[in-house]
């Protein structure tokens, strides 16, 4: 789920960029530091999308580089449990298959793939029905609920299922190809 | 620095509704989903059939409330047993960073660590041991077996650039590009410092291995040198999608075992140059002979020929050791589904590789003169152990059934015998080679005489059989 909320975060910048652009300065560094990674409390931060405020900076002794509170809006990313996720397939094998929603990754076990599916191994290995008109492989998309998170400093990973009614493949570009 | 490391600050909001959807969230799912109730594992089954009749009820759409009880408890009597087994508590096949893979709830890690697949997935035992069962049908009706391929030694050859001897030099011209690998066999891996040659018919190997076993890589390298050796081999990613095991996924340390392999282990055979990495799959295991393609690899091994790079030559491509193996594996692969068999009839390729080992020295009457020493028993011998498995009836005293005596020297009163009687006298290399090429070799080619020759090269325990 995505979430537009206010971060703050305190910035350290070295003297060479005082001066007329130190906003600027200030702003494209926070972008650098702060966009692509992850917290397990808000979950990964997509985009800065505006800064509310930058505090008043604080001189630390001995080096010279400036610390300012700033806060910032975000646009922050985050699984939760039960919420349907649509997810692009990255490995599939005996065990079930990995998917990817955006820097989130989830693994769905074979357990909950539905029992008409089976695996088939080869070069591209898939989950397919026994008349063969659905099939998981690497890159197709599929519609999941996510069943359980686990949380860590710098990753969100999910377990998920497609087990349920409207779950599943959504789109194969291996197919419509 | 990092943003983990700071403290984010309260905004109130943000964290509330973060907090507030959670808790909805998840209490929303715990009353929609009847998979996995945590909750009503104590719940008698008599509530949870009553309950999902209800449900059930309600989906029809009835009015009439006694009646339709009774129906609905005829009609739906099998997707209620269905659901109420389904309403025990989740028993956690698997854990993958410490959640479970079935019911999601956080799980300690147990069962056998499956760290190719992903770094931190667990499986039980009897999940894997289910997955392994439910293989057979998939396996029986592509007709395949699983194959485990060592890496070095045995498909390939690397060593560290600084151990090249300076006559090893001219290999550096001769390099493949690392773009399209699939051409060819010799590769600077700059950035890791290697050099790799791959074994000559390496890639016919593959291919035709791969249409008869699903196969594995399983090595002592760590798990970046393996992927890399992988995309060397394997550019397409056609053999070992995903089955490559390294040091660093094993589950003992300085062994390798076949219990994260998902396969039957009757129905799982190994081709690896070290038979000590395999302390518990002995009968599974294709020794294969060591491919020393670089200087170094010798020295490691304290072999005393110069390498095949300094001799600027290499392993013959049709008759080399990996077209001896193929041939082995494409043997006991066609034994084990002819007939139509397979899976089903309860054959093992343990047994069937044995029976095609015993096959290389059949009707061989073998005595050994001057081989073991004094004091230790003969039969406990390895030189002992590998002529019985090829099939040689081994003996200590000499009679006339007798065909070859197996001697280091030939001043013995055995070989002295054999001479006399015209029998074959050959030296150990004799059973070593056949061993490794799995076929009885000409005996004039392992005469004493030849031993005298290459003296020193006996005191290796190999046999030269590069051509």
């Amino acid at each position: 789920m995505f979430f537009h909320i206010v971060l703050e975060r305190n910035m350290q910048l070295h003297p060479r960029f005082f001066g007329r652009n130190l906003r600027e300065n200030l702003v494209s560094k926070l972008m650098k530091d702060v966009e692509g990674t992850c917290s397990g409390r808000h979950g990964f931060v997509v985009a800065i999308t505006g800064i509310e405020s930058v505090g008043k900076g604080l001189i630390r002794d001995g080096t010279g580089f400036v610390t300012f509170p700033v806060k910032y809006q975000c646009v922050v990313f985050r699984p939760f449990k039960g919420e349907i996720l649509e997810a692009v397939v990255t490995l599939v094998n005996k065990m079930g298959f990995f998917a990817e929603a955006g820097p989130v990754q989830i693994f769905v076990s074979k357990h909950l793939i539905p029992d008409d599916m089976e695996f088939q191994a080869g070069d591209m290995p898939h989950y397919t029905t026994s008349d063969g008109s659905v099939k998981i492989q690497k890159e197709c998309e599929v519609r999941l609920k996510i069943i359980g998170t686990r949380v860590d400093a710098t990753e969100i990973f999910c377990v998920g299922t497609i087990k349920d009614d409207f779950l599943g493949v959504i789109n194969d570009p291996a197919s419509t190809a | 620095m990092s943003v983990a490391s700071d403290s984010p600050v309260h905004s109130s909001s943000s964290d509330d509704l973060a907090a507030f959807l959670e808790t909805e969230l998840e209490s929303d799912s715990d009353s929609s989903s009847e998979s996995f109730p945590s909750e009503e594992a104590e719940d008698d089954t008599e509530v949870a059939n009553h309950r999902l009749k209800k449900r059930k009820l309600e989906h029809l759409e009835t009015v009439e409330e006694e009646g339709v009880e009774n129906v609905a408890s005829v009609t739906f009597s099998e997707e209620i047993s269905e659901a109420s087994s389904s309403k025990r508590p989740c028993d956690h096949p698997g854990s993958i960073k410490q959640i479970c893979i079935l019911c999601g709830e956080p799980v300690e890690q147990t069962g056998v660590p499956l760290r190719y697949m992903h770094q931190d997935m667990w499986i039980h035992q009897e999940e894997i041991s289910r997955i392994r069962d439910s293989d057979i049908k998939f396996l029986q009706r592509q007709r395949k077996l699983c194959l485990v391929l060592d890496l070095d030694h045995t498909l390939l050859n690397t060593t560290v650039l600084r151990d090249l001897k300076p006559e090893e030099d001219y290999l550096k011209s001769h390099t493949h590009s690392l773009q399209d690998v699939s051409g060819g066999d010799l590769f600077m891996l700059d950035f890791m410092n290697m050099m790799t040659k791959l074994r000559p018919f390496v890639r016919s190997f593959l291919k035709e291995a791969s249409e008869m076993f699903v196969m594995y890589i399983y090595t002592m390298g760590d798990r970046d040198y393996a992927r890399k050796m992988a995309e060397l081999l394997d550019p397409k990613g056609e053999y070992f999608s995903g089955r490559i095991i390294s040091r660093d996924d094993g589950t003992v340390k300085h062994q390798k075992s076949l219990d994260v392999v998902l396969g039957q282990e009757s129905s799982v055979l190994i081709l690896d140059d070290t038979e000590n990495a395999w302390p518990s799959h002995k009968d599974n295991l294709i020794v294969i002979e060591r491919y020393h393609f670089f200087a170094s690899s010798c020295r490691q091994f304290e072999h005393k020929y110069q390498s095949l790079s300094q001799l600027k030559s290499d392993e013959s491509e049709p008759d080399g050791v990996l077209a001896t193996v193929l041939k082995v594996l494409k043997q006991t692969h066609s034994l084990f589904f002819e007939d139509g068999g397979g899976y089903t009839s309860g054959r093992d390729v343990r047994t069937l590789l044995k029976q095609v080992r015993k096959q290389v020295l059949e009707g061989c009457k073998v005595v050994f003169s001057r081989v073991f020493p004094t004091k230790s028993e003969p039969k406990d011998h390895p030189l002992w152990r590998i002529a019985e498995g090829l099939g040689a009836t081994c003996a200590t005293e000499v009679d006339a059934s007798v065909t070859h005596v197996v001697a280091m020297d030939v001043g013995t009163e055995k070989v002295r015998w054999a001479i006399r009687e015209k029998k074959f006298v050959v030296n150990r290399g004799w059973i070593d080679a056949a061993h490794y090429l799995w076929k009885k070799q000409p005996e004039e080619n392992f005469g004493l005489e030849q031993l005298k020759k290459t003296e020193t090269e006996v005191k290796n325990d190999d046999v030269t059989l590069e051509n």
